[in-house]
């Protein structure tokens, strides 16, 4: 039994199978507790797909943050390019129709992540501090963009807010992030810049290039995630004085999933189990009827005491 | 040298860093077909200059000419493009990748078809090479964290020589190997003169540098000293030249303490150490050997409270567990790890700051940055450490600088029991010989020290007892004895 545990712990859908037996075990305490609390109102299969269904949105806009946090960057402006790309994406469907409401988007993300980059290259200062600015800029224009065409999507261009579009546009996603990893130079140097940035560039490695490429590619899956939030949500308001923030947290979530589980190789499938998991718990605990603030809580400390218990921790490694 | 082909010319290479003269207009030819040594005391300029070589630092100015074409590496990719690598002295691999990916990292467009990596075709190739270098035991598509400090080595060894260089420089490499990876290291060294390429060899090990070199250039404070042959001079007249006077190499004694410092009994670590006891005593120096693996550098890690999930028992005399960090230096006790850059500096800051650390406890509540200047300035100048001030960054100093900066915190802080792990690793005679010194002083004021070290003279040479470590077991005792030979103990190891 114990050669076998040892076995199964090397392999490397060992912590793809944890993350979905963790996820099990919260879908079957969240049903008791809902089944004695407030009958009916968890866990049902269409529940199921709801959950999934958001979870699947933030799995998108993390699968790009996943380059920069990898990097050891990080990006403020998560939220201020969904917004912004969202409402690009409106402003100009009379024109364009459904190239604005899947190309739009998607290239106004490229174009702000660019920017970030190059900002940050340019000023050479922390991708913390560039992006918070960079945020505040792009608040300002969703401000702008909203005065086009005004803040809500028609019915007929929101296919993306339900089965199965949202899945084949996620999935597409996840492929392209997956194929990035494994199959290009991204990937890799990614990884060996958020290990040694140094010894990266001792091995010809292009770290400013790489740190471009990689907050650009954070810009182009918000505005792949604006696609899907827009058309679940049908409208976007823009928001100002750093409200966006509230959105980077959702995404980042997936991300940490991602980072701790990158060793087992399967850092996009961590991602996505993750954030279900995250959209689950929230919606558990709105059914058992706890209060937003209190659910914000327990959520945050549930994901952190699943992270410690689930992740490879070495005895002494430099935990930054 | 008529019948020698010239490989590389090196003509006035000189590199400044800030006030430092590190490489002082040093001209020197590299032949095919042979084993050059660069040799010096730290700081001599060895690295900086073979650094400019692989493209690690810029060449501050002359020239590199391989085969008649004058070269410049822009980085260590570079350099391997026009056949010149290098092993560095510290970690070379990066965590976070796999065995395959650091093999290729920077290089990896010979398996790219349009951007796209084909990730297979590396792992097979990275796996042949292994193969092919007797190192089928790791596994190319392993995460590199799956493997220890020597195994990369092993995988850099690999990395640095499968293409064939015509240069390669080992920097100072055998110090992070055991006595089974310097046979390999040795045994790669000798085929790529063999194929008539040259290798570059620094290393401070004297008789590493006589068995191994064919030629053998001194440098001392950025300066050529001169190059010899191997058969025209022998290891005293190597120092000589090295350090500029005459040297005492014996450090050989013959008295040793009794009363108890330390012990520790039935101490288990999983997968480090199976129930380990020994005692420390006052005024003794108590060496501990083995091979890299055999868990003898957990046993300074034990000792002073470092080791995660240990079971047995670490006490002081007076029957005070140490169980802790901090329990272990409030009870003077001081460590210093084998992978210094890591475990012993802050390296990205001050000799000041490094050296001040521990003692800050000691300062009073409010900290005086002057008294912390003056603490710093005494404790540098007694390790005679080769700086501009102690202002200056631990990173831009050679390895035995950055060791003296380490001795110098735990001399600062007068610590009783020395618990010191491979305390002379990469370090110049001249220097080791003022550890020693050090060393020797300090166990003639009953302090109680352990050295865990690869070198076996080391072990013969300064400890008045030696328990040999196999397979995280102690295997022997073995007492102090001018008869006792490498071999002996080498034959407890294996």
């Amino acid at each position: 039994m114990q050669s076998f545990l040892k076995k199964a712990r090397q392999s490397q859908f060992y912590g793809v199978a944890l993350l979905i037996l963790v996820t099990l075990i919260i879908w079957i305490i969240f049903w008791l507790l809902t089944n004695v609390i407030n009958p009916g109102s968890f866990g049902q299969p269409d529940k199921m797909l709801t959950y999934l269904q958001r979870g699947l949105i933030y799995s998108v806009g993390a699968c790009g943050f996943y380059f920069v946090v990898v990097q050891g960057l990080f990006d403020f402006s998560i939220g201020s390019m969904i917004i912004l790309s969202e409402l690009m994406s409106i402003a100009f469907i009379p024109q364009a129709g459904w190239f604005s409401v899947i190309v739009i988007p998607v290239l106004t993300g490229f174009v702000l992540g660019l920017v970030n980059g190059l900002v940050f290259k340019m000023l050479r200062i922390p991708s913390m501090i560039v992006t918070v600015g960079m945020s505040l800029i792009y608040e300002a224009l969703s401000v702008w963009a909203s005065g086009i065409n005004g803040t809500t999507l028609q019915s007929e261009f929101s296919i993306f807010g339900s089965y199965p579009w949202n899945l084949v546009f996620a999935l597409a996603c996840f492929f392209v992030t997956g194929f990035i990893i494994k199959y290009t130079k991204i990937g890799t140097y990614s990884n060996a810049i958020g290990s040694n940035e140094l010894t990266a560039k001792n091995m010809g490695v292009n770290v400013d290039k790489y740190k471009v490429i990689a907050l650009t590619l954070t810009g182009t899956f918000c505005g792949a995630m604006a696609v899907l939030y827009l058309g679940y949500g049908t409208a976007q308001t823009p928001q100002t004085g750093m409200l966006s923030q509230s959105l980077n947290f959702l995404p980042l979530m997936g991300v940490f999933f991602g980072i701790a589980f990158k060793r087992y190789g399967h850092p996009i499938v961590a991602i996505v189990i993750g954030e279900f998991m995250v959209s689950m718990m929230l919606a558990g605990f709105i059914a058992i009827g706890v209060s937003t603030t209190v659910n914000q809580i327990v959520t945050g400390i549930t994901v952190l005491l699943i992270l410690a218990l689930t992740t490879k921790r070495r005895n002494g490694a430099v935990v930054k | 040298m008529a019948d020698k082909e010239l490989l590389l010319h090196a003509e006035q290479i000189d590199k400044r860093f800030g006030p430092t003269h590190a490489v002082n207009h040093v001209t020197l030819d590299f032949y095919k077909g042979e084993v050059h040594c660069l040799i010096g005391e730290n700081g001599s300029g060895k690295s900086t200059f073979t650094n400019m070589l692989t493209g690690i630092l810029p060449i501050g100015s002359g020239t590199f000419t391989l085969e008649g074409k004058e070269i410049a590496p822009r980085n260590q990719i570079d350099a391997n493009h026009h056949g010149i690598s290098i092993v560095v002295q510290e970690q070379g691999t990066l965590d976070g990748l796999t065995v395959a990916e650091n093999m290729f990292l920077g290089d990896e467009d010979q398996f790219m078809k349009n951007g796209i990596k084909n990730a297979r075709a590396m792992v097979k190739k990275a796996q042949e090479l292994l193969d092919s270098y007797g190192f089928n035991y790791i596994k190319a598509s392993n995460p590199i964290e799956n493997y220890t400090f020597e195994e990369r080595k092993l995988i850099e060894i690999v990395k640095s020589t499968w293409f064939n260089p015509k240069i390669l420089v080992v920097d100072e490499t055998t110090t992070a190997l055991s006595q089974d990876g310097r046979y390999e290291l040795f045994k790669v060294i000798n085929r790529v003169r063999d194929q008539g390429n040259c290798v570059i060899m620094i290393d401070h090990d004297m008789d590493i540098v006589m068995s191994m070199a064919d030629e053998i250039s001194i440098l001392r404070d950025g300066n050529l000293v001169g190059t010899v042959q191997k058969d025209e001079v022998n290891v005293e007249k190597l120092k000589t030249l090295m350090v500029g006077r005459e040297m005492n190499g014996k450090y050989y004694r013959t008295d040793w303490g009794a009363s108890l410092a330390i012990s520790m009994k039935n101490v288990s670590v999983p997968g480090q150490l199976d129930d380990v006891s020994l005692d420390l005593h006052k005024g003794e120096i108590l060496g501990i050997g083995g091979l890299s693996e055999c868990g003898m550098h957990e046993v300074g890690k034990a000792l002073f409270g470092a080791s995660y999930d240990r079971t047995g028992s670490v006490e002081l005399a007076d029957g005070t567990p140490i169980n802790d960090i901090n329990t272990a230096i409030d009870h003077s006790i001081a460590y210093t790890s084998k992978d210094r850059d890591n475990e012993s500096l802050l390296i990205n800051d001050s000799i000041s700051d490094n050296i001040s650390l521990p003692s800050l406890r000691d300062m009073g509540r409010v900290l005086s940055g002057r008294k912390i200047r003056e603490f710093a300035d005494k404790y540098a100048q007694e390790m005679s450490i080769k700086m501009v001030n102690t202002d200056q960054f631990v990173m831009a100093l050679s390895g035995g600088n950055k060791q003296k900066v380490v001795l110098a915190r735990w001399l600062g802080k007068q610590s009783n029991i020395l618990l010191l792990d491979s305390p002379t690793r990469g370090i110049d005679i001249k220097v080791k010989s003022d550890i020693y010194n050090l060393l020797d002083d300090m166990r003639r004021q009953g302090k109680a020290i352990l050295i865990i070290s690869e070198e076996i003279a080391e072990l013969i040479g300064m400890c008045d007892r030696i328990l040999i470590m196999k397979d995280h077991k102690i295997e022997a005792e073995l007492k102090r004895s001018e008869d006792l030979t490498d071999t002996e103990i080498i034959k407890y190891m294996i």
